[in-house]
């Protein structure tokens, strides 16, 4: 009853228990955590659509994150546009530059593609340490403070990463249950033969790492407003993208909430322990730590690991029907098979 | 006199020291059940790639219809009516078998990318389909655990999804116990009546002899005998390059 309960309202619970959260935790270290699970719950969720649903790994997004990050701050800058506002807009840029290199790099699979989003994330720090004079080079950019008073603190953020958190899972959800989405989902499975039978799987892939881009490149610019100092080393650093990966793949690789999921437990631990151990890059071997452990124990992530298991206690009847009916095609209706047949 | 709806025109492929196809001209009749035999390794599964568009080849052109589709990426062939089974089953396994069925449904434009993953008419599509193949019972169960012959069916069944006008069949019989083949045979024929066109490799001879109406042996990657079952039988060619001499 209770169970019932809570899995028709639990999405409804979740939403309020977050809205209240930034009022019952005043302090701003809360908000800043709270802000920082919902971003990473935002760019696990965009990287799921490509790693997840399309299964194309790339380990560098974290150059859609930094290139997200420079173009708010140098158009706040330059522009005195409100990242806030233009974000949103100057992501569609991202997508486009995404869209057109995943054009070249999607021509590669496998761990080739892999390498080839390193190298990509590569070029995009380098570009951003040597571009001085658009984006002052290693010191980095600072750009102007939130109008809002100081007592708001981080609030605005947080519902501001909420939002686009919300239509993120909803794009990502919409695009599961599209035609779409069962193309991508054919692509992982068997890309070849996905072509064969009429997917036009570049196009396809193409789309879907546009889109995987668009809330990570999204994120980034929130991301560098929150910071309001960005410097190359921290905006293009490859673990933003490492960190989107093992969420997911703690969460379920390739489910809606998984990535959900795995922001909700990753991210606190990570700053639990930096907390604990200082800013030390202990929580680096956690993390790795982590990851193993999920390989080795969960290899699916959590949610399809507990859909399996529920799954798996109903397979049995579902073989025997299939047999049973096989039988039936070729006409072996013998009575020992048929009258099997009534007790199911 | 039938018009030939598919045909290659000096097809050649080499991989590495092997001449996989060597200057094939086949071509197959509108509305035939067209048989392609010949000993291991001539080359009958490449001139499949070939003309899906998985390999392009070194030399020659495929027409269908007339239009030259040399140059066209797997999906637009498939896009143009013609269809094809593996040698070795491919579904993708990850998904149930309605999921199966729906992903060959040809589909044009954002609009349709962007509609639901299935239709109405088409699962009611795709249910007739799979009664015809005996899988109704199963379209929820995930492709991977299905029996071998279920497999095979399945695969077949989802290709006639995009409702193709010709159909490369890769050992329809392969694998597949007695009852199966007869199974499968009689379907090919239903569908051939409707005016679908067949091309299939097959090493059963039986199948061939009784389905087809018309047979290319091929040997080395060339075709060395066209003909009827009876014809091809006789030919010393034929016997040769089986046998050798």
């Amino acid at each position: 009853m209770a169970l019932q309960f809570l899995r028709r309202w639990w999405k409804i619970i979740a939403l309020v228990l977050l809205l209240i959260f930034p009022w019952l935790f005043r302090a701003p270290y809360y908000h800043v955590l709270g802000f920082n699970i919902l971003l990473y719950a935002l760019m696990a969720t965009s990287w799921n659509i490509m790693g997840g649903y399309t299964g194309y790994k790339s380990l560098g997004h974290a150059a859609f994150f930094g290139f997200g990050a420079y173009l708010a701050a140098i158009a706040a800058n330059q522009l005195g546009w409100n990242p806030l506002i233009s974000a949103p807009v100057l992501a569609i840029v991202v997508a486009i530059v995404a869209m057109v290199l995943g054009w070249v790099m999607l021509r590669t699979s496998g761990s080739a593609f892999v390498i080839a989003t390193i190298a990509m994330l590569l070029i995009f720090r380098l570009t951003a340490l040597n571009l001085r004079g658009i984006t002052k080079g290693a010191p980095g950019l600072s750009q102007p403070l939130p109008p809002w008073t100081p007592e708001f603190s981080r609030m605005p953020f947080f519902y501001y990463a909420l939002v686009w958190l919300i239509i993120a899972l909803w794009v990502s959800a919409y695009i599961r249950r599209s035609r779409f989405g069962l193309g991508l989902v054919a692509i992982r499975d068997d890309e070849g033969k996905a072509e064969m039978v009429g997917v036009n799987t570049t196009l396809y892939k193409v789309l879907a790492f546009g889109v995987s881009a668009y809330f990570v490149g999204l994120g980034g610019g929130i991301w560098s407003y929150h910071a309001s100092h960005i410097s190359p080393i921290f905006a293009f650093d490859i673990i933003i993208g490492v960190d989107m990966i093992l969420m997911t793949m703690i969460g379920g690789l390739g489910t809606l909430w998984g990535p959900v999921l795995g922001a909700f437990l990753l991210v606190p631990t990570a700053q639990y322990l930096l907390f604990k151990f200082g800013a030390s890059s202990f929580y680096l071997v956690i993390n790795g730590l982590l990851m193993i452990l999920v390989i080795l124990f969960l290899p699916k992530g959590i949610l399809p690991s507990i859909e399996e298991w529920l799954e798996g206690r109903k397979a049995p009847r579902a073989a025997h029907q299939g047999a049973m009916s096989m039988a039936e095609m070729h006409g072996l209706t013998d009575s020992s098979l048929s009258s099997d047949k009534e007790g199911k | 006199m039938t018009t030939s709806l598919l045909r290659t025109e000096n097809f050649s492929r080499r991989f590495g020291g092997i001449q996989a196809v060597q200057e094939c001209n086949i071509s197959v009749p509108e509305g035939s059940i067209t048989g392609l035999i010949g000993p291991n390794g001539s080359g009958k599964t490449t001139l499949f790639n070939l003309i899906t568009g998985v390999y392009s080849p070194d030399e020659g052109d495929a027409y269908f219809y007339d239009r030259p589709i040399t140059n066209l990426s797997p999906s637009q062939i498939c896009h143009q009516g013609l269809s094809r089974t593996f040698q070795i089953t491919r579904l993708f396994w990850e998904m149930n078998v309605l999921e199966n069925m729906i992903v060959p449904v040809r589909q044009v434009g954002f609009r349709a990318l962007l509609g639901p993953n299935m239709f109405r008419h088409e699962i009611d599509r795709a249910m007739d389909l799979l009664e015809r193949v005996g899988l109704t019972h199963l379209k929820d169960e995930r492709a991977s655990k299905l029996s071998f012959g279920q497999q095979k069916l399945l695969e077949f069944a989802a290709i006639l999804m995009a409702e193709p006008t010709m159909v490369l069949l890769d050992e329809p019989a392969g694998g597949v116990n007695p009852t199966m083949i007869r199974f499968i045979m009689d379907l090919i024929r239903e569908l051939n009546q409707k005016g679908v066109t067949f091309l299939v490799v097959e090493h059963n001879m039986g199948v061939v002899m009784e389905l087809c109406n018309n047979v290319i042996v091929l040997d080395q990657g060339t075709k060395i005998a066209e003909g009827t079952p009876d014809e091809v039988q006789a030919n010393p060619a034929v016997l040769d390059a089986y046998l050798g001499n």
